[in-house]
């Protein structure tokens, strides 16, 4: 018993960053009906910006601005320089998304160039760690969590309480509809890809914190656990992907601390297959299934 | 300078071969399948424990057989469609668009992970090796001609491959898929069986890249999971694009620019700083930026698919002249 609690704080770690990165992932599907392939690219370059800051001498502090800061830029100039364009003449979801495993193809091999291919050691001092409750937790994965909730806290007041979040969500529910109403949806959604950029960015910090090291690959390593918490939460859905995260995230670990780890990506591929086959619209959405999606 | 294009031949003719099949899937069926690259890659670890013998001490793999190479390659192909027929049976079933490209890509990593984790398999990340020139003592060829027999093969097997496609293009099997890549409705509505149809270019793709693998094992010697990754696909995808979807001479010109073409022009950049891996981050930062390209300016490629006519414009059994059914390839095809 005590050992599933365990197990299950540290599931509420990868939990937090899982979320975060599918919620950013989420949002950037909303609005444009893009899965960018080169989400993961915007967690990676958070990932090298936070390591550049702290080779400074930068704090954590910084250092996680800095990654958010990277990543938004990288997400914004993504949206604008190929998503936006695509979208805007009308090429469809499916060529959209194979263009984006072309962007994620140039980021990462960029970063090899620049940083080279082999990992990077991404060193800070954890904390000892603290009992709290009957977890156990350094002070690195509080900050972790505690940095995730306010962020998602953030973000549900900015989704639900501001004028842009109401545009937002037109937009995502009917672009054509949200423009006749006279809402300028290129700069919405290209404002909700900035947006999801500094999410993403962050998690790709806190991924390299919590991992210890990184590399031009990581992103997209994690971009296929990130997928898999979208889709089981509900594509373009805040709430749904947020739990879906949680899910996924926590199910992870207790497979990974009681069967293997090696092979956690091949269990959540196998979570994805599952709850594509046979509820491709997300967990927690009336399950209608259709051929052609 | 003979050796050296003997090399880029032969590497040229292979993964043509492997385009080809992709083609099938993408290119007709109209269906982005990420899990290719794994097809080829069972086929290339299928071909190397038939062939190389049994595993001796520090590795281990399964089978390890002295087989034939031509029995081994045939028996990879086989191995790599049933692969495909599972995955595909699975992910054609319902799925299209992205949803079907995710699930594929699931399926790839999998196989990735478990070639890469599972030692007993194919020996983990050290791979399976040892394969030197199949045939070559049999036929009793000596070192400097064996790459030209090799060559030659690779070569043979491409022209068979290219009769095939070709004849399957304008076959009826061939127009079915494009009219379901058109239309799935309109097809379903002619009678066609959607999912079958399908299913059988996804697995007739797959034995394609499958035959690739074989080639390419012994063309490697070796074969392990630092040889291949699922991102491998995404070049042979390049190909297909810059070429021309869909059609067949537009493929093995894609391979001839995107393959050889890149690989040679980028193959005598000076070294930066001794960083071996600055050539080939280059070539895919090429692949990434061509890909992004193409689909915005040309999605048709450099030499499109032929537009079908309709063989009978003045209709004499039926009434009304007909439209031709099946045109060039939009690039949107069962898009979510």
């Amino acid at each position: 018993m005590h050992e599933a609690l365990l197990t299950l704080g540290f599931g509420l770690v990868a939990a937090a960053i899982l979320s975060l990165s599918a919620l950013a992932f989420t949002l950037e599907y909303s609005v444009t009906n893009v899965a960018n392939l080169s989400h993961g690219e915007i967690l990676t370059v958070g990932a090298y910006c936070a390591y550049l800051v702290q080779q400074h001498g930068g704090g954590v502090i910084l250092s996680g601005l800095a990654a958010a800061a990277g990543g938004g830029l990288l997400a914004l100039a993504v949206h604008n320089g190929v998503v936006d364009r695509f979208v805007r003449r009308g090429i469809g979801g499916l060529p959209t998304f194979i263009a984006t495993l072309g962007v994620s193809l140039v980021i990462q091999n960029v970063l090899v160039i620049i940083f080279g291919a082999s990992n990077l050691g991404y060193a800070v001092p954890q904390g000892a760690p603290r009992t709290v409750g009957p977890f156990l937790w350094t002070d690195t994965e509080i900050q972790i969590m505690v940095s995730t909730v306010v962020i998602t806290a953030l973000l549900y007041v900015i989704i639900v309480h501001t004028r842009f979040g109401k545009s937002l969500r037109a937009v995502s529910q009917n672009r054509s509809l949200a423009r006749v109403s006279g809402i300028n949806a290129n700069r919405v959604a290209a404002l909700t890809w900035l947006l999801a950029g500094l999410i993403g960015g962050y998690a790709g910090f806190i991924l390299a914190e919590s991992v210890g090291t990184f590399s031009p690959y990581s992103g997209f390593s994690f971009f296929l656990i990130t997928l898999t918490a979208a889709v089981a939460g509900g594509l373009g859905r805040a709430v749904g992907t947020l739990v879906g995260g949680v899910i996924v995230g926590i199910a992870l670990e207790f497979f990974g601390g009681y069967v293997s780890a090696s092979y956690n990506l091949a269990f959540a591929f196998a979570i994805l297959s599952l709850v594509i086959l046979v509820r491709p619209r997300g967990l927690f959405v009336g399950g209608r299934r259709s051929v052609f999606e | 300078m003979i050796d050296y294009l003997v090399t880029v031949l032969t590497e040229g003719s292979i993964f043509a071969i492997m385009a080809l099949g992709l083609n099938i899937v993408w290119g007709w069926s109209g269906d982005f399948d990420i899990a290719f690259y794994g097809y080829v890659a069972l086929g290339a670890y299928m071909t190397l424990v038939l062939t190389v013998g049994p595993a001796t001490d520090p590795t281990t793999y399964i089978l390890g057989l002295t087989l034939p190479f031509p029995l081994a390659v045939a028996l990879a192909v086989v191995s790599a469609m049933v692969l495909a027929l599972i995955v595909g049976a699975i992910a054609l079933r319902h799925l299209r668009g992205i949803y079907f490209s995710i699930v594929t890509l699931g399926a790839v990593y999998v196989l990735y992970v478990v070639t890469g984790q599972f030692v007993p398999l194919f020996n983990g990340y050290n791979g399976v090796s040892g394969l030197f020139d199949p045939m070559g003592d049999v036929l009793g060829l000596d070192y400097s001609s064996y790459s030209f027999f090799y060559l030659g093969l690779c070569i043979a097997v491409l022209i068979i491959v290219l009769l095939l496609t070709t004849r399957l293009n304008g076959s009826r099997f061939g127009l079915a898929l494009r009219s379901l890549r058109e239309d799935e409705r309109a097809a379903a509505a002619f009678g066609r069986d959607i999912y079958v149809t399908k299913l059988k270019a996804y697995v007739l793709g797959a034995g394609l890249g499958g035959l690739g693998g074989a080639l390419y094992a012994g063309y490697l010697t070796a074969f392990n999971p630092s040889a291949w990754s699922p991102v491998e696909t995404i070049i042979l995808y390049a190909a297909i694009l810059v070429g021309g979807r869909g059609s067949t001479r537009g493929v093995v010109l894609g391979v001839a620019v995107m393959v050889m073409g890149l690989q040679e022009a980028t193959r005598y950049l000076p070294e930066i700083a001794n960083q071996p891996s600055f050539a080939p981050a280059l070539r895919l930062i090429i692949t990434g930026v061509v890909l992004v390209l193409f689909i915005r300016f040309r999605p048709q490629g450099i030499l499109p698919e032929r537009r079908f006519r309709d063989k009978d414009p003045a209709g004499k059994g039926d009434a009304a002249a007909v439209e031709p059914v099946v045109t060039g390839p939009k690039l949107d095809t069962g898009a979510a």
